[in-house]
């Protein structure tokens, strides 16, 4: 099941594991890299397959082989770029407000009370901790109407807001930054930094911030992605089709009534592109996903 | 540890400082998630009355409705098939997610395997798609008439069954979501085995150890508490499914518009028009989510936060 | 629909907070200055319903419309009807599909206006047309928009090829069915479609089944009614002895087998060219268009599936001019014209279907006699009321026929119908609706 050394690619002999192995400890072992590779080119499939349908005309969709590429992908983004004046682009732009302006205030207010939580002893902690915890109990479907209700009495249903404010508070981006608070920040550290005198926000700021950096771009990146792939709320608060996320937008592509052919081909395309963009921040910054959910065992 | 007796101003300074901190975390929850809950419990306990036709104008009253909507979800045979459903979709699921995300952290952290950062990429890789899209793809892939394996086994005589049958529309479900979540938890697990310290394995190999039973009998009980939050997350996740079965309904006459507990909330929200049954119902699933994660939230609380004291 | 004093109390708050953070930063109200030009929002997804708008808001600088284009599935009632329960963020206008009226009306949300539409509007409609807008009362609630009288569309190619006579009765219909398996087993005259409730609906329109009316101040529930079972039992019967398909309509899957010709016949509405084109561009010129086949040859009717309307809702504060601009969409020739040519969508408006539609469409240029029929065939159209919970109801047929197909039985589908019906009864009974069976 896990990790192996059952192949002696040289010793003919037994297949048995070799213990003895101290010189061959970087020796490659096939069925092992085979399973990850395998394990990899599954979870491209699908991936694979989007890349192949967007490159086929309407016509060739439905009619011609799932995997046969066609040469379509440049006038399917034209046609896709075209529909209503490019809303397309403009629906990406407020994805990426969303997901970018949400993400970055979602980190700061979690790296906030994930380090109020972590390095403070008082009175309540266990009870706010788990209360803020108890908000990945309560699913966004259920959530929607209600928040929609709320904000109706504000006047800020069909706004940025709407959307925007909602998605700063992350129950899982606080837990992830008490624990790399926990983990990052040692206790010696802001000791020595109040025995110089420094006031409790600075040494948040200029010491612990930056320690917890990597794990903060985690926090970042995971809600990016929630708020990328959100659709309930979006859906309930926006009537205005130029302030819709991708996800609302694509859907209604999708749902045009029963007179109406979907568009599955801008559909497919909409969905390449919208997924473009997510590809490409998670290699940029994947040498920082590392998603520590229970560091202190480790040490201790 | 502040002083418990006299306190100077920087000792009380800093008594206030974790509220600083957590005070823009706890006004926006208050706003956003607490009133809103709030809200959705008040309106479980109504409900609308009609008088008559219902067509003039104030035929309609909102009424309080006691316990009744939850009285209505938990006799509602539709409810107890769907969450029914939903404990073996999880049992399915869970534990193989589990499992997949172990091996594949193991695989990525041991010294014999290669091509590491593109798997490790790619099967991280679909998490960055929306459940939505990924379940549209799928969707393609799993009608016989678009699907290439389809194709294939087709050219090779071979009998493929129907993944949308009534047998199987369950693992058809689970896979998207296997296929959307193996990578995150891989990625959990392989972050705590990268802080495992080398020179243990050092010690186990001089021993004479294989890299199996070092995988095994030292890693594995080392990332334990990170595969227990795992298990936990995903857990919660599996009891909220949602979007998957949603988007795949269409293109099957086996998926019901209950098929999770959730996917009735939804209905009874959004196309029956009846937020109240939906409150009722929602705040049963949270409560029951809230009952079963409550003895792994407790183990949270021991073992991820124990360094803190 | 209210929130109580003490919700109101509590969001009031939270309101403070937030517009304290939030300072200058304000939504977008469109609400117009006192002298300004009147602007209306237009919620609705029929295609290309800018450009239709464009050639109003040039010419009525006065009054500017403007659309949101909206996903139009099942979910976008909920969205307008929780706007209205919030008091604020609906539209002026809202596209409404005929069987979402008695929803909207109960829940308030479409303005009566009867007393701001001109006289000559009501005239220009077939009856049955025109009374699911007022819902047989004095009221106006919305101005049609389009309709979907249902025909059979089949491939002419392969009907050709293996022989085939058009049926004009179920009975043939049956027999056609039965002689495509024989011929080609890979090849299906049909399919039943258990996702799609307005599809059935129809053919029990068709078969002349009302599944809710009114009497007095009461709603009868009838969709076990003699009709309906005929029609389920018919389609079960059909399916399980496997002459006709069992999967759901508008799938990928069902959309490679218009293209591959294995589905070589639909029953659908006049709308069919365009979602025709849409899933199977090269089968152009291949299809043929024909009245529905008959329960009674000698007295032809139809069904409708789709179609809907134009509606104000009762929070626009311009409803004179919003009446205006839905009157000219749906009943002047240039607005009837520009609905037809530009959205591509099926008139209501009797003089505008004869005026905008000379040509076929088209995906059916081998068909000059296609509106013609079309005419012809939406004129037989029986009355159907609908009630104030069809959602309800097709959510019940989606579950209980879904089941049904996919147990390939004819007694299941016969029971769907009387789950259909209990479902749908106990929800109005429950809601306290006055209600019999």
């Amino acid at each position: 099941m896990t990790t192996t050394t059952l192949t002696g690619t040289t010793s003919p002999t037994t297949s048995a594991p070799t213990s003895s192995s101290r010189t061959g400890r970087n020796r490659i072992s096939w069925p092992a890299t085979i399973i990850l590779i395998v394990g990899a080119l599954y979870c491209l499939l699908p991936v694979a397959w989007v890349l192949m349908a967007s490159s086929k005309s309407a016509a060739e969709l439905f009619s011609t082989f799932t995997f046969a590429p066609s040469t379509y992908l440049v006038d399917n983004v034209a046609d896709l770029s075209a529909y209503r004046d490019g809303i397309f682009w403009r629906w990406m732009l407020n994805t990426a407000l969303y997901a970018g302006v949400g993400a970055l205030l979602s980190a700061i207010v979690s790296a906030m009370a994930g380090y109020g939580l972590a390095k403070y002893h008082f009175t309540g902690k266990k009870l706010v901790f788990n209360v803020l915890l108890a908000g990945v109990l309560v699913p966004a479907v259920v959530l929607a109407i209600p928040q929609y209700l709320l904000f109706a009495q504000v006047g800020l249903t069909n706004t940025y807001w709407s959307v925007l404010l909602p998605s700063i508070i992350s129950p899982y981006g606080i837990y992830l930054a008490r624990i790399y608070a926990a983990a990052s920040v040692p206790d010696d550290v802001i000791e020595a930094a109040r025995t110089d005198g420094a006031k409790e926000l600075r040494i948040f700021r200029s010491i612990a911030m930056p320690m917890m950096l990597p794990g903060l771009v985690t926090v970042f990146l995971f809600q990016f992605v929630g708020i990328w792939n959100n659709y309930m709320l979006p859906y309930i608060m926006l009537g205005n089709d130029r302030l819709f996320p991708l996800t609302v937008g694509l859907s209604g592509l999708l749902n045009q009534g029963a007179s109406q052919p979907a568009m599955y081909t801008s559909v497919i395309t909409g969905a390449l592109l919208s997924i473009i963009p997510l590809i490409a921040l998670f290699l940029t910054l994947q040498r920082y996903w590392q998603v520590d959910l229970a560091a202190g065992a480790v040490k201790a | 540890m502040p002083s418990p007796s006299r306190r100077s101003p920087t000792a009380s300074r800093r008594a206030l400082a974790p509220w600083g901190f957590l005070a823009p975390a706890i006004t926006l929850f208050v706003l956003f998630m607490a009133l809103p809950i709030g809200y959705a419990a008040y309106l479980s306990l109504r409900k609308v009355q009609v008088s008559g036709l219902g067509l003039g104008s104030g035929s309609r009253t909102e009424v309080w409705a006691g316990l009744s909507n939850y009285s209505r979800a938990l006799s509602d045979p539709e409810f107890v098939a769907s969450v029914g459903r939903v404990g073996l979709y999880g049992l399915v699921l869970v534990p193989t997610m589990i499992i997949l995300a172990l091996l594949f952290a193991l695989l990525l952290d041991s010294k014999h395997t290669r091509a590491k950062s593109f798997s490790r990429v790619s099967i991280f890789l679909p998490y960055a798609v929306p459940a939505v899209i990924s379940s549209l793809l799928w969707g393609f892939l799993y009608l016989p008439a678009v699907s290439p394996f389809y194709y294939v086994f087709d050219r090779l005589g071979w009998d493929a069954p129907t993944l949308l049958s009534s047998d199987l529309v369950m693992f058809a479900i689970a896979n998207i979501a296997l296929w959307g979540g193996v990578g995150f938890n891989m990625i959990v697990i392989y972050t705590a085995l990268k802080a495992i310290p080398t020179d243990i394995y050092e010690a186990a190999r001089i021993d004479g150890a294989t890299e199996r039973m070092i995988a095994l009998r030292i890693k594995v009980p080392i990332v334990a508490p990170s595969l227990i939050m795992t298990f936990v997350f995903s857990m919660i996740a599996t009891l909220q499914v949602f979007a998957e079965p949603v988007t795949l309904r269409p293109l099957t006459n086996t998926i019901s518009t209950s098929w999770s507990p959730l996917m009735k909330v939804y209905r009874d929200a959004f196309t029956r028009d009846d937020i109240y049954s939906a409150a009722a119902t929602s705040i049963i699933i949270a409560a029951a989510t809230f009952v079963l994660s409550f003895g792994f939230l407790r183990l949270v609380q021991n073992r991820a936060f124990g360094q803190e004291n | 629909m209210r929130l109580t004093a003490g919700t109101r109390i509590a969001a009031t708050a939270a309101a403070a907070a937030l517009t304290f953070t939030l300072a200058a930063c304000s939504g977008d109200d469109s609400s117009a200055g006192s002298d300004g030009p009147v602007e209306l929002t237009f919620w609705t997804w029929a295609p290309e319903m800018e450009a239709v708008v464009d050639i109003w808001n040039a010419e009525n600088p006065d009054i500017q419309v403007v659309v949101n284009k909206q996903d139009g599935g099942d979910a976008a009632v909920t969205k307008l009807l929780t706007a209205i329960k919030a008091g604020s963020g609906a539209p002026d206008i809202m596209q409404a599909e005929y069987q979402a009226i008695p929803t909207m009306v109960s829940a308030e949300a479409l303005a009566d206006i009867s007393d701001t539409v001109g006289d000559d509007v009501a005239g220009q409609f077939p009856e049955g047309v025109w009374n699911s807008v007022t819902l047989g009362s004095d009221a106006v609630y919305a101005v049609p928009q389009d309709s979907g009288p249902m025909q059979f569309y089949y491939r002419a190619d392969i009907f050709a090829e293996l022989g085939l006579q058009v049926p004009t009765t179920w009975e043939e219909y049956a027999d056609v069915a039965a002689a495509v398996q024989a011929a080609d087993p890979t090849k299906h005259l049909g399919t039943f479609s258990a996702t799609d409730a307005g599809w059935f609906t129809g053919l029990a329109q068709q078969a002349g089944a009302s599944w809710w009316s009114i009497e007095g101040d009461t709603w009868k529930v009838s969709v076990d009614d003699e009709a309906t079972l005929k029609v389920a039992e018919y389609w079960g019967g059909l399916v399980e002895s496997g002459v006709i398909d069992n999967k759901p309509m508008y799938t990928p899957e069902w959309n490679a087998a218009l293209n591959d010709g294995s589905q070589i016949g639909w029953l659908s509405a006049v709308w069919a060219p365009g979602v025709l084109a849409g899933n199977a561009p090269d089968t152009a010129g291949l299809w043929q268009m024909a009245p529905m086949p008959q329960w009674d040859a000698t007295e032809p009717s139809t069904g409708n599936w789709g179609g809907s309307s134009t509606a104000v809702t009762t929070q626009s504060e311009h409803e004179a001019e919003a009446v205006e601009f839905i009157t000219w969409l749906n009943s002047s020739s240039e607005g009837v014209e520009a609905l037809a040519t530009i959205s591509a969508v099926y008139p209501a408006s009797t003089p505008g279907q004869a005026e905008a539609l000379t040509a076929p469409p088209e995906f059916f240029s081998n068909q000059a006699d296609f509106y013609d029929i079309a005419a012809e065939t939406a004129a037989t159209a029986g009355s159907f009321t609908y009630g104030p919970n069809v959602n309800v109801a097709y959510s019940a047929y989606n579950d209980a026929f879904g089941k049904a197909a996919e147990a390939k039985s004819q007694a299941d589908f016969v029971a769907a119908v009387a789950t259909m019906q209990e479902v749908t009864f106990e929800d109005l009974e429950n809601a306290g609706f006055s209600v019999t069976e």
